[in-house]
């Protein structure tokens, strides 16, 4: 640890004004507070990696900071003791789960850590496990004591070496024959909180990362063939004839994660993405109008595409870059412009299961040799993991412990991208790997309607909001954090409106970007450009398990009837009215133009617990067989409500949620309700599953 | 051109046995429907009063699809039970039938008529069922045996795959031989049934172990036969989709669609009774 002097501080604090101005230094705190230099070499003979790293911290909490927290994610699959593994095991009985075959095991030894000026910290080095349930054989997370401690504002030098064994084919980073992706492969400094200390969590099975913005010069030594590519812009490659290597150096500032991949097999193709061929002025003012900007304040910058991808995926390039000029083009528009140089998109190395995974200015996508083009993949995975660079690129959640607000976001923000870019896409299925889409035509769908149907599967169990490793299973995880929160964000944009949503969204990017934000931070924002208290649903839909379910239970129409039986006092006489009496009455009256009434009642129905709040209200549509509509507010509190009209003409059908703002509604088949059944649809669903139950048949019939 | 020859008597035999073709339909299509008219008022009891109803018509949209399955997912095991039981039911009932079909093919100058196609039907009821569970071993050995360990050569070649390729070509593949492997054990059995027809005995087990012989000497005369037929069965399905694809599902076209399956449907019956016609005439011409 290294403590700055007194003078140097003064001068720092002149240059710094000089340089970015006074305005920077009142209320703007440095967006990077960790500095990185890393050397790496790739063996490519052991599959090891040998490292180097110099790591700057500063202390920029009013926190005297006692210790240093790192993340070492390699010893996730060091042995079966790991947090990740145990985890893996747990679920379905590990049916599904990691399984690494002998000799695949990776890993990685911190061989020295000291700070700048030579004190070693390896005596103090732990292992630490403090996530519940404790696996007390994680290595992942790993903690060294300061000498003294480093005080607010002060900045700790360390110096790092580390030997990795890379694991292969096993969980986002590794390699298969010469092919490498690396990714969380350096010790890596946890978050440290002003008050709580260090959030630094395990390698839990269903998490992803959190770290702290930092400035990042890393140098990568391959053998002389290998095509790298890596997160941030590359700055040198320096080759070593003796040695038979090349060493490039990348370098970017404000970003929290490092990854890097490297293959011979690689083929690097470089497009611009030229902001003013991609978006027309009417497009910069519609957007603006929308967001309620300054045009110029929607502008985007251009930006420098890089792909590498296979050789056997060479014909699908300009999938690739179509794809990725969508998603630069639309997160930019909608939620602020992309600001790197850079963006690198890996088609990831075959068996690397490294596919459809995100870290700051680089990502894999994920394709197959025969690709349907009415099917959108690798377009969805390419939107998805462009669009991480927004929702946890630059603003970095904590995927531990709120996922939903990276993975969440980003599939309600993949879901509208796409669907602007390209329409809906058909199911991807295929038969021995041949899409069934070149021979037959199958149903098309957005994405919300995916997320809609699936998430309705996982309402009951575990809250959006709940932590990553303690999701009842991975399925209620992926299902919740993605789908659920995508689904309920559709249904808050049909609640607020659709630009109303985006000035959310672009407020909550700008506001919270090189920043932590949180889930109240998202809330704040909804009820600050809203201007309303909309706090009621994310604790009905994003903090509980409350199924949302209203309907329609039931709708009569009956002819209003103008005579009723019985006696009536009428001018102080005493009068009976008979069946027969009415009957007189009544064809007297056809005989004049009097029309007929009916009275309709329509009883609308809470099912589910979730309820709506504030001002809101359940919209009733009431439509008659004249063409006329009636359309009422339900404060839908409470279990059920029955609703009389009285018209010249019968009801024809009744629904709750005519706009289809409730997409969350875990039951849409009972939000209308017709007075008379029609049949058309049941004899087509019954006819086609008749065809199918013959074929079935007959395909039994084969084996015998 | 004696295949041909063989192919086109039985052809002709089809042709002349139509009234089979339709007892087969209507066997099939009165079977599927007692399987789906549970799930016909299942889903009576809640759709057709739904607006989600006038959506089916449009197409398969997954917001309706979803509710579906959403609300009958705790059916789901009971859906399945209900949907594998009546198949093996409706297998003993093609064991059944076999004899039927053969019988009335192998008596070329009779009339059919429903008491001589039962007659036969419960004549070799079973002799065709011995055949059939002397066809489980041999389904047992082939796929358990030979195609797995065809399939362990393709797991050699897929694990040192450096692309995607060897995996797509080897997963073609290794169905085509699994396809291939069917037809020949299908074809083996087939060829036994219609020798117990032909020599009118009961004897499964000594018609299969001949049947061994017959088949070996003249293997790929009668594979591609076999494989003849087969192809005429894979044109029909293509015919089938190219003309229901582009089919618009609405209105009265809802109703050509479900005629034009059913078409489709009495096709697959009339390959059926194909097979076994062109079998009988091959079987016939080498008669030993």
């Amino acid at each position: 640890m290294k403590k700055k002097k007194p003078y140097l501080k003064f001068l720092f604090f002149m240059l710094t004004l000089s340089f970015i101005g006074p305005a920077a230094l009142l209320g703007e705190k440095r967006i990077s507070n960790v500095r990185y230099e890393i050397w790496v070499e790739l063996d490519d003979q052991n599959q090891m990696l040998h490292g180097k790293e110099n790591i700057t911290w500063l202390n920029n909490t009013r926190d005297d900071v006692q210790d240093m927290w790192f993340h070492l994610y390699y010893n996730a699959f060091k042995n079966e003791q790991s947090t990740t593994i145990q985890e893996s095991k747990e679920e379905w009985f590990g049916a599904f789960g990691i399984k690494i075959k002998e000799g695949r095991w990776g890993c990685v030894d911190v061989t020295s850590i000291k700070l700048a000026d030579g004190t070693d910290l390896k005596p103090t080095m732990e292992f630490i496990t403090q996530d519940k349930p404790v696996h007390p054989g994680d290595q992942t997370v790993m903690r060294v004591l300061f000498p003294e401690p480093v005080k607010p504002g002060e900045e700790a030098h360390l110096q790092l070496e580390f030997e990795s064994k890379i694991p292969r084919s096993i969980h986002r980073s590794s390699y298969y024959q010469n092919s490498y992706f690396i990714a969380q492969w350096f010790p890596k400094p946890g978050v440290y909180e002003e008050g709580k200390g260090w959030n630094c969590h395990e390698y839990h099975l269903n998490s992803e990362f959190y770290a702290d913005f930092a400035e990042f010069t890393v140098h990568i030594t391959v053998p002389e063939d290998f095509v790298v590519g890596a997160s941030g812009k590359q700055i040198k490659a320096v080759p070593d004839m003796e040695k038979k290597t090349v060493t490039y150096t990348f370098y970017q500032d404000n970003i929290h994660d490092f990854a890097w991949t490297a293959d011979p097999d690689f083929i690097k193709v470089e497009r611009d993405f030229i902001a003013d061929e991609e978006v027309s002025l009417e497009e910069y003012e519609e957007v603006a109008r929308m967001l309620q900007l300054p045009v110029e304040e929607v502008k985007l910058p251009d930006v420098k595409m890089i792909l590498l991808i296979e050789p056997e995926h060479k014909s699908q390039i300009d999938r690739h870059f179509k794809a990725l000029r969508m998603a630069i083009k639309y997160y930019g528009l909608w939620y602020g412009p992309y600001p790197y140089e850079t963006v690198t998109m890996v088609d990831p190395p075959f068996r690397t299961r490294s596919g459809g995974m995100e870290y700051p200015t680089l990502f894999t996508a994920g394709t197959g040799i025969l690709r349907s083009k009415k099917v959108l993949s690798p377009e969805g995975v390419i939107i998805h993991e462009f669009g991480h660079g927004y929702w946890y690129g630059l603003c970095a959640n904590n995927e531990f412990e709120e996922a939903w607000l990276d993975e969440g976001i980003n599939t309600y923000s993949e879901g509208k991208v796409t669907a602007i870019a390209y329409g809906p896409g058909a199911m991807p299925i295929s038969f021995q790997r041949i899409p069934l889409s070149w021979f037959c035509k199958l149903p098309e769908y957005y994405n919300y309607e995916l997320e809609r149907a699936t998430a309705i599967h996982v309402v009951e169990l575990d809250p959006i909001t709940t932590i990553s490793w303690k999701f009842y299973n991975r399925g209620s995880y992926g299902l919740n954090v993605y789908a659920r929160a995508s689904t309920c964000l559709y249904t808050l944009e049909g609640l607020v409106g659709e630009e109303m949503m985006l000035r959310i969204l672009r407020t909550f990017q700008m506001r919270f970007r090189y920043k932590h934000p949180q889930t109240q931070d998202f809330i704040d924002v909804v009820n600050e450009v809203t201007g309303k208290d909309l706090s009621w649903f994310f604790e009905e839909l994003f903090f509980s398990t409350l199924n949302f379910d209203y309907g329609i239970s039931s709708v009569a129409s009956k002819e209003k009837k103008k005579y009723v039986r019985g006696v009536f006092d009428v001018d102080g006489r005493r009068e009976e009215i008979t069946s027969k009496s009415i009957k007189k009455m009544e064809k007297e009256d056809k005989k004049s133009d009097d029309k007929k009434f009916y009275v309709t009642e329509v009883k609308v129905r809470r099912f589910g617990e979730a309820r709506v709040r504030g001002d809101t209200t359940m919209k009733l549509k009431v439509v008659f067989e004249d063409g006329s509509e009636e359309v009422i507010d339900w404060r839908g509190q409470e279990r059920w409500k029955k609703f009389t009209f009285e018209k010249p003409a019968k009801a024809e059908y009744a629904q709750i949620d005519p706009d289809n703002i409730w997409l969350v509604d875990s039951n849409l088949t009972n939000n209308s309700l017709k007075r008379k059944p029609s049949r058309k649809g049941i004899f087509k669903v019954t006819t086609q599953l008749l065809f199918l139950i013959q074929n079935y048949l007959q395909c039994a019939a084969s084996i015998t | 051109m004696k295949i041909l020859k063989t192919f086109e008597k039985g052809f002709q035999t089809t042709n002349k046995r139509l009234k089979m073709v339709v007892y087969l339909w209507l066997i099939n299509f009165i079977f599927s429907v007692l399987i789906v008219t549970p799930v016909y008022f299942l889903i009576k009891k809640d759709l057709p009063r739904s607006l989600i109803s006038d959506q089916i018509l449009k197409g398969t949209e997954l917001l309706w699809l979803g509710d579906i399955i959403y609300k009958y997912q705790d059916l789901l095991p009971a859906l399945v039970g209900w949907f594998l039981v009546p198949a093996i039911f409706f297998m003993l009932l093609y064991i059944f039938l076999y004899g039927g079909i053969i019988g009335r093919i192998a008596a070329q100058d009779e009339k059919i008529n429903l008491t001589s196609f039962l007659s036969d039907c419960s004549k070799y009821f079973f002799p065709f069922l011995r055949v059939f569970l002397i066809s489980l071993v041999a389904y047992l050995v082939v796929f358990g045996g030979i195609h797995s360990l065809i399939s362990a050569l393709f797991n050699l070649w897929k694990k040192s795959a450096s692309t995607e390729w060897p995996l797509i070509l080897s997963s073609i593949l290794e169905f085509l031989v699994l396809v291939l492997l069917f037809s020949i054990v299908r074809m083996f059995f087939d060829y036994v049934r219609v020798r117990l027809v032909v020599e009118k005995s009961k004897k499964a087990i000594r018609a299969t172990l001949i049947n061994l012989t017959f088949i070996g000497k003249r293997f790929f005369r009668a594979w591609f036969l076999y494989l003849l037929v087969g192809l005429i069965t894979a044109v029909f399905g293509v015919i089938y989709l190219a003309v229901y694809q582009p089919l618009p599902k609405i209105g009265v076209l809802l109703i050509v669609g479900f005629i034009w399956q059913q078409m489709y449907v009495v096709s697959r019956m009339w390959t059926k009774i194909l097979f076994y016609s062109t079998e009988y005439h091959f079987f016939n011409l080498h008669k030993e």
